[in-house]
């Protein structure tokens, strides 16, 4: 394959381009590397993988297993940062090529370390390479969509990160299915799994880099004027350079603002469905008693319905993403963030009452609107960094941003799990131990208030000299804008 | 820059690759989304 083919330059669009063919691109990608939230899905089945009907010597633990995803996590955050730059001067094409090989590359990897029962190299497969490749998938088109979408940046970001939550409700059946369907007396067919999905990952992935186009130089929608600049204003027609961005407050506050959304809303995620069990117990199925004191029958049933209660919440994290991020558009982004904050503050504090009030109607909208806020804190933020930045960069910009997502993965889920141990030891009722947690990943929020609250528009000093752009739109291959 | 009223109109037949290519990402994520109601419907039995 020839760079050429790869290259910036051969994709720009046409006259007469539709630009609504780059979102479906975009979610080819992102419903493909969004399966890195359906990856527990292959934990259970790995943990008995050589004793097949049960666990024996020498098989996986499911808590061992879990340090796939967290590695793919960590990585995810690392090459965003890392390779953003490359990104923004290569193009969205090369980026998203080199993340299907990374991504479904990791699948075969991580099959071969099936096959050879290392889990090293499964870390290495699917934690790392894949995490790589989730990193470069992720932010792919960010800037592309923004470019396309300058009247909507909100909703176009929104729909390609709506994937990223979505990939996980295809990718989990069809890995059971794939599943079933591979499993024998000696297999729990996860191997073969694997090696399927890497390819039908990887095929999807390389269709959406081969979609992918870029508006030609000064390129604009049928109809629209950019709105006049004002110099107070929070929407910028400048440039920030991406090694300029990070040494800017305005970075860093909204690096604080998703880290803080995240944290909170991973935390809640990992707790929902437990919590949901153990406050209501034999409520949950029309009956009475906590959780502790039902038969193992009723167990099983309140388990489905917490389940149950995950799967809807998933349904919301990802319709919070293209409806706050298109609201967004209407709002403006720190009207919209500040509404997740405030409302997101008294909503994590009100959830411990609902539950002692016993509304379960209650307690679970509360959730319900608490999932659309975590959703829409990731679609949001492209588009707030390009209205604070400007757009040549903003696909690197939001690479670094991303690393907050990395400190999040781990913030979020020691919080709760500290907080929880740290109470049962002292022997706090299991159902009353998750009403402080709540308080405190309230507290994060009032720091992500803080944080969003103190964002303004960024200093003359920052933003690159005409002299500047022009160079950094000749590197970027962009030689006719620069004229 | 290129002028508002320079910017050439999709043409007509561009619709039909745009409803193509959602219904080819749109269609695995209906199943996927139908899939997660079916699991979602348990808590309101």
């Amino acid at each position: 394959m020839s760079s050429g083919l790869l290259s910036k330059e051969r994709i720009i669009a046409g006259p007469g381009f539709n630009r609504w063919l780059v979102p479906p691109a975009a979610l080819a990608i992102h419903l493909s590397i969004g399966m890195a939230y359906g990856l527990s899905v292959f934990w259970l089945p790995l943990s008995h993988a050589i004793g097949m009907t049960a666990p024996a010597p020498g098989d996986w633990k499911v808590s061992t297993l879990g340090w796939t995803f967290s590695l793919g996590i960590v990585f995810l955050g690392l090459s965003a940062a890392v390779f953003g730059r490359w990104l923004e001067r290569t193009g969205p094409r090369k980026a998203g090529v080199v993340a299907a090989f990374c991504w479904g590359g990791g699948f075969l990897v991580g099959a071969l370390g099936v096959h050879l029962h290392s889990i090293w190299l499964l870390y290495f497969g699917i934690g790392i390479i894949g995490g790589c490749g989730l990193g470069l998938g992720y932010i792919s088109p960010v800037s592309t969509l923004i470019r396309w979408f300058p009247d909507r940046r909100g909703m176009a970001t929104g729909m390609a990160i709506m994937g990223f939550g979505g990939g996980a409700m295809i990718g989990s059946p069809l890995a059971n299915l794939l599943m079933n369907h591979y499993k024998t007396a000696t297999s729990v067919g996860v191997q073969e799994t694997f090696v399927t999905l890497g390819a039908i990952y990887f095929v999807a992935m390389l269709a959406g880099a081969f979609g992918y186009r870029l508006p030609s130089p000064g390129w604009q929608p049928v109809g629209w004027t950019p709105p006049p600049a004002v110099a107070s204003g929070m929407i910028t027609a400048r440039q920030v350079h991406v090694d300029q961005a990070w040494r800017t407050p305005q970075f860093w506050l909204l690096w604080t603002v998703l880290c803080m959304n995240v944290s909170a809303g991973i935390g809640v995620i990992n707790m929902a469905s437990p919590m949901l069990q153990e406050v209501f117990g034999g409520k949950l199925i029309g009956g009475v008693g906590a959780l502790r004191d039902l038969a193992d029958s009723d167990k099983v049933q309140v388990a489905t319905i917490g389940a149950g209660f995950a799967a809807l919440l998933s349904l919301f994290n990802i319709a919070g993403r293209i409806f706050w991020a298109s609201l967004s558009d209407l709002l403006g982004r720190k009207r919209t963030y500040f509404i997740f904050f405030a409302l997101g503050t008294v909503l994590y504090a009100a959830a411990p009452s609902a539950g002692r009030a016993g509304t379960i109607p209650l307690f679970v909208a509360i959730f319900c609107v608490i999932l659309t806020m975590y959703g829409g804190g990731f679609a949001t933020i492209p588009a707030y960094l390009a209205d604070l930045f400007g757009t040549q960069h903003v696909g690197a910009i939001h690479g670094r941003l991303l690393t907050a997502w990395s400190v999040a993965g781990v913030l979020g889920p020691v919080v709760v799990n500290y907080l929880r141990d740290y109470q049962l030891g002292r022997g706090v009722p299991a159902a009353d131990a998750y009403s402080t947690t709540m308080y405190i990943l309230a507290a994060l929020l009032v720091v992500g208030f803080w944080a969003n609250l103190m964002v303004r528009p960024v200093a003359d000093r920052h933003f690159m000299t005409e002299a500047q752009l022009a160079y950094e739109q000749r590197q970027a291959h962009e030689a006719g804008a620069a004229k | 820059m290129t002028k508002d009223s320079e910017q050439p109109r999709p043409s007509p037949g561009s619709w039909v690759l745009v409803v193509i290519a959602w219904a080819l990402v749109g269609i695995p994520l209906a199943w996927g989304v139908s899939k997660t109601l079916q699991t979602a419907v348990r808590l309101f039995r």
